[in-house]
């Protein structure tokens, strides 16, 4: 018999980002199921032995692990139902919120709910999506496998290594196999400038000898049963290679860390529109999604620097979901009112996260946080001014922008609300908050 | 898909009588006077230098036109090396002293083919494969088209087999327990001008027997597929083209020849052919020699290698490369029939031109392409492969290079008529030859095994009592797909087993059972690549990301070795080198 279970909110995903939510949705009173997929939670976290977690939520640098146990313990005292090695087959939404198929080793499960939460985290950008060449020997490895391999399974990847891209894991990956006895021959960053934290390219290469070649990338693989070596080159500014500057270099291992993406397979099966900048759902600042019901946090929406960032949007979208369903039930199955303004960002953003607000009320004058992205890296002082409405709410001068660095901001959409009702409502551009940036506070 | 006369002068179609001289005249006007022309056996023998490999195939197909038994091409071509057929590492005395009444050499889907149509017949037969699996070269590498048989030549083996391959791989692939689908190709119009070839296809079509063609109205094909660009003046239907899995066919064909008595030997190399007289007497290979009544030469692009073994090198082969790229899976509802838009000027009997191919799994195939290359196993992507691709994706305004999620590449191998060779060599008596199945050899694959196993079976008569083997069962061993079940089936199934409910490959939704099935089965995969192959665990759009350890973790465990000696594709591709420091202590 298929077993079917009813409750408020379902979460999927138990990484940092469905454990926050689905504790607070619980301690919002809802009730709460999380289907994980693998046999433990914590996600992604249980892989990163490194610390520096945990700065901004507890003031902690805390190891991965560490991080995620605080999360893990939390909810398993809060009582939440989770399944685990469990994968949704299908998703719908429905009249009453939303179904799932699940299935797991007892079986298929039919999960309805009234609202979903969407924590599915990111996956890493394949050897092919960047286009390398070559055959398809053993020994190319996206940066987190590797990192799967030796920090959970014990398992030594290769012996001579190079790095293609620079992001975080990659640089993390450098650190640690140079630690492991590996040789890192160095990082490989086809762009002019690092894409991880500058404080990852100090400590995880510069400190280790581990050279940086910005502007370079492999062009080819060589070996056919495993890696006997790549063919790297320089590019020019339009990231074309420069003819001449290849160079033949002798290593087992190419590990690549050249993006991630935001997994929203199940966000596009219950139509939920997706940011092409973000990659991830559109959000309004409670992180429900465009589609009523369907709440989306962490890496999911966009891809974050720190895991106490994921952590703060799924606390954010676990409450938000739960008192979603809750109004549900109270009003009789109808959706609670959203009044949802975009949040314009300018071109010097590569994107802002929310991308809309919601202001319907009640809000209690709630703050909501911001996020986002330079499109370029701006070094003499960018400023940054949010309005609505045509009035400034808030202006922010950066002595640095860089696109790897993610900002936040908070601010009190009571503000932003009566902003917008203050400005000239026959002008639509006056229903908009803006973002943009500029040298000086004038703008 | 259209000859086009002038395109192809140098290979006509009239049959000649074989003119040594004549030929040489002709190859020393377009190809220099440094290349000397011989006939040895009925073939035309070309020697000397080229500059490149291109010179040396043009050289090829030019003496092609002679009406010679075949070609030799033994031009060297400065800096690329005579390619050495490479024996696996695997080294012992499992074949040494063995009698097999029919011996196949290779493990590609011709082999296998024809391994189980001689399986419906009483007599030993041995599959030597020198990889650790079947269809690791060309029938894993092309985009699993069962084509119609519009594209061939008329009165080619190709055009023959090509049709007839068609109409046998339906009912071979529900025997098998194997997808098969129907799509039919829509080859567009670009011009006017294309648009009123119709009489010309429809023609071509008919003098092969292809089954079935319309004529479709540019309206009608925007009806039909409404995403394709605005810029097309109509198309040519072809309603029997069709589509499956090319190794997944190949296990299925292999398995199923094994569940009738044939012994598939993995990892063995035939190094020689021991000759006594006019006959094979001994297959030497790594793992010892075995006596053989016939041998089936279905050895691939190293066929006319095989067939040097025996002393009967009558042609030798050329190598064309072709690369694919597959799309993610969101691209499935993009379009409903095999799409091409080629251009009639520039194809010819080399090369069809490539298009859209929606796969049996539901995602969009891109390809091939078709360039002359040396490296019967020279697999390398190359970046203008993919640019070539661009044009095809362009097709349907649905699709963009984003969406690649992987690219491959094959080697068809060819002769220089560019037809196949299905025959008993009239040299040596117990050998059969099946080589330069190229493209559509795939289609073809069913047709050729019936004539190539008729033809194994004849000669096997002269030695033993041939009767047909009783009990012989059509099917393949079919273990469940939990995703396609319904949801109670499905949960029937993971209440048997459990192992049906863990999920490992989320993109393809591939459970723990399914890989266990793979690892356990009468052939089993040993692999990552070759549990790829049978459950598409790891082809999704993560490409192994996320299950890769999970897959190490279930192989390592079921086949009894250390979690980094798992391999991806045989000896020499383990995944990692030993256990960290951590996990030594």
């Amino acid at each position: 018999m298929i077993r079917r279970v009813d409750t408020d909110v379902v979460v999927l995903g138990a990484g940092p980002a469905g454990l926050a939510a689905a504790c607070a949705a619980i301690e919002s009173g809802a009730r709460v199921v999380v289907v994980e997929r693998e046999e433990r939670v914590g996600g992604i976290l249980k892989q990163c032995v490194h610390d520096g977690f945990g700065v901004a939520r507890y003031g902690l640098k805390l190891t991965g692990p560490e991080y995620a146990l605080r999360d893990a313990d939390r909810l398993a005292s809060l009582g939440a139902v989770v399944m685990l090695e469990a994968f949704v087959s299908k998703a719908e939404r429905t009249d009453g919120g939303c179904r799932l198929a699940c299935v797991d080793r007892s079986g298929v499960v039919e999960l309805t709910a009234g609202a979903v939460v969407l924590a599915t985290g990111c996956r890493e950008r394949t050897d092919r999506q960047v286009f390398i060449h070559g055959d398809r020997p053993a020994g190319i490895f996206a940066a987190g496998l590797a990192q799967y391999m030796i920090n959970v399974q014990g398992l030594l990847p290769g012996r001579r290594a190079l790095i293609l891209g620079s992001g975080d894991i990659g640089l993390i990956m450098a650190r640690r196999m140079t630690l492991e006895g590996m040789e890192v021959l160095g990082a490989h960053e086809i762009k002019s400038e690092p894409s991880g934290l500058s404080r990852n390219v100090r400590q995880c290469l510069d400190d280790y000898g581990i050279p940086l070649e910005l502007s370079s990338t492999v062009t080819a693989v060589h070996g056919s049963r495993r890696v006997t070596g790549v063919t790297t080159a320089r590019v020019d500014a339009a990231m074309r290679t420069i003819p001449g500057t290849e160079r033949d270099i002798d290593c087992d291992t190419l590990i690549l860390s050249v993006g991630l993406i935001p997994e929203n397979e199940i966000a596009r099966s219950l139509g939920v529109p997706i940011d092409t900048a973000t990659k991830g759902p559109k959000v309004d600042q409670n992180m429900h999604t465009l589609a009523e019901g369907v709440f989306a946090c962490g890496n999911a929406v966009h891809v974050n620097d720190l895991a106490d960032y994921v952590s703060e949007s799924g606390e954010t979208a676990g409450r938000s979901a739960a008192a979603y369903a809750a109004s549900r039930l109270k009003t009789g199955g109808r959706a609670p009112e959203r009044r949802l303004t975009p949040l314009d960002a300018g071109p010097g953003f590569l994107y802002a996260v929310p991308q809309f607000v919601d202001l319907a009320a009640p809000r209690r004058g709630e703050l909501a946080a911001f996020y986002f992205r330079s499109r370029a890296t701006e070094t003499d002082g960018a400023v940054v001014r949010m309005s609505a409405g045509g009035t400034a709410l808030l202006e922010r001068r950066y002595p640095a922008l860089r696109p790897p660095e993610m900002e936040r901001f908070e601010l009190d959409t009571d503000a932003i609300a009566e902003a917008i009702a203050e400005g000239d409502t026959a002008m639509p551009s006056d229903r908009r908050i803006t973002l943009e940036m500029g040298r000086r506070s004038a703008l | 898909m259209l000859v086009i006369p002038r395109r192809i002068s140098h290979q006509e179609s009239r049959p000649r009588e074989p003119n040594a001289r004549k030929a040489a005249a002709r190859i020393h006007r377009l190809h220099g006077e440094g290349i000397a022309v011989s006939e040895a056996r009925g073939s035309i023998r070309l020697e000397g230098e080229a500059a490149s490999y291109g010179e040396k195939v043009a050289a090829g197909w030019t003496a092609a036109g002679f009406g010679f038994k075949g070609v030799v091409n033994d031009i060297v071509v400065a800096g690329v090396a005579e390619e050495r057929l490479e024996s696996p590492a695997v080294s012992d005395g499992l074949l040494e002293g063995a009698y097999f009444d029919v011996v196949v050499i290779g493990g590609g889907v011709i082999g296998s083919a024809i391994a189980r149509e001689l399986s419906r017949w009483d007599l030993s037969i041995a599959l030597l494969e020198k990889e650790c699996d079947v269809a690791v070269h060309t029938s894993s590498r092309n985009d699993g088209m069962i084509h119609d048989g519009f594209a061939a030549k008329p009165g080619t083996k190709k055009a023959a087999y090509n049709v007839r391959g068609n109409r046998l791989w339906e009912p071979l692939c529900a025997e098998l327990g194997v997808d098969f689908k129907r799509p039919g190709s829509l080859v567009l119009f670009r011009s006017p001008w294309s648009a009123a070839l119709y009489p010309v296809l429809a023609d071509r079509a008919r003098r092969n027997g292809v089954d079935g063609w319309e004529l479709w109205s540019r309206s009608r094909v925007a009806a039909e597929e409404p995403n394709v660009v605005a810029d097309q003046h109509g198309g040519f239907f072809l309603p029997s083209a069709g589509v499956l899995s090319p190794y997944k066919a190949t296990v299925a064909l292999a398995e199923s020849a094994m569940m009738n008595g044939v012994r598939v030997v993995l990892n063995s190399c035939v190094t020689g052919l021991d000759m006594d007289g006019g006959s094979i007497a001994r297959v030497l290979t790594n793992r010892g020699a075995c006596r053989a009544g016939v041998v089936v030469n279905a050895a691939g692009n190293w066929a006319d290698v095989v067939a040097g073994m025996a002393g009967d090198r009558f042609f030798s082969l050329h190598q064309r490369r072709g690369t694919d790229a597959i799309l993610d899976a969101s691209t499935a509802s993009s379009q409903r029939h095999i799409l091409g838009m080629p251009d009639f000027l520039r194809m010819h009997s080399r090369t069809k031109g490539g298009g859209l191919v929606p796969t049996v799994e539901g995602n969009v195939l891109v390809g091939p392409t078709a360039s002359e290359s040396p490296g019967r196993e020279d697999y390398a992507t190359r970046p203008g492969e993919l640019a070539e691709l661009e044009k095809h994706i362009r097709i349907n305004g649905e699709l963009s290079m984003s969406q690649v999620i992987t690219y491959f590449s094959g080697v068809r191998p060819c002769t220089y008529e560019e037809d196949f060779i299905v025959e008993k060599s009239d040299r040596v008596a117990n050998l059969v030859h099946v080589a330069g199945i190229q493209s559509p050899g795939l289609a073809s694959a069913p047709a050729i095994a019936e004539d190539a196993a008729r033809m194994a079976v004849e000669i096997a008569s002269g030695f033993t009592a041939t009767r047909p083997r009783s009990g012989w069962r059509p099917d393949g061993p079919a273990s469940p797909e939990p995703r396609r079940l319904s949801p109670d089936g499905r949960n029937a199934l993971i209440e048997r087993n459990p192992a049906y409910g863990r999920i490992v490959c989320r993109c393809e939704e591939v459970s723990e059972g399914e890989i266990v099935d793979a690892v356990r089965s009468s052939l089993p995969a040993t692999s990552l690549d070759a549990i790829k192959r049978r459950t598409r665990a790891g082809m999704g759009r993560c490409h192994g990301g996320f299950c890769t350890p999970r897959v190490m973790e279930i192989l390592a465990r079921e086949s009894g070795v250390p979690l980094w000696a798992v391999t991806k594709k045989g000896p020499g591709s383990e995944l990692c080198v030993g256990p960290t420091k951590g996990a030594r202590s």
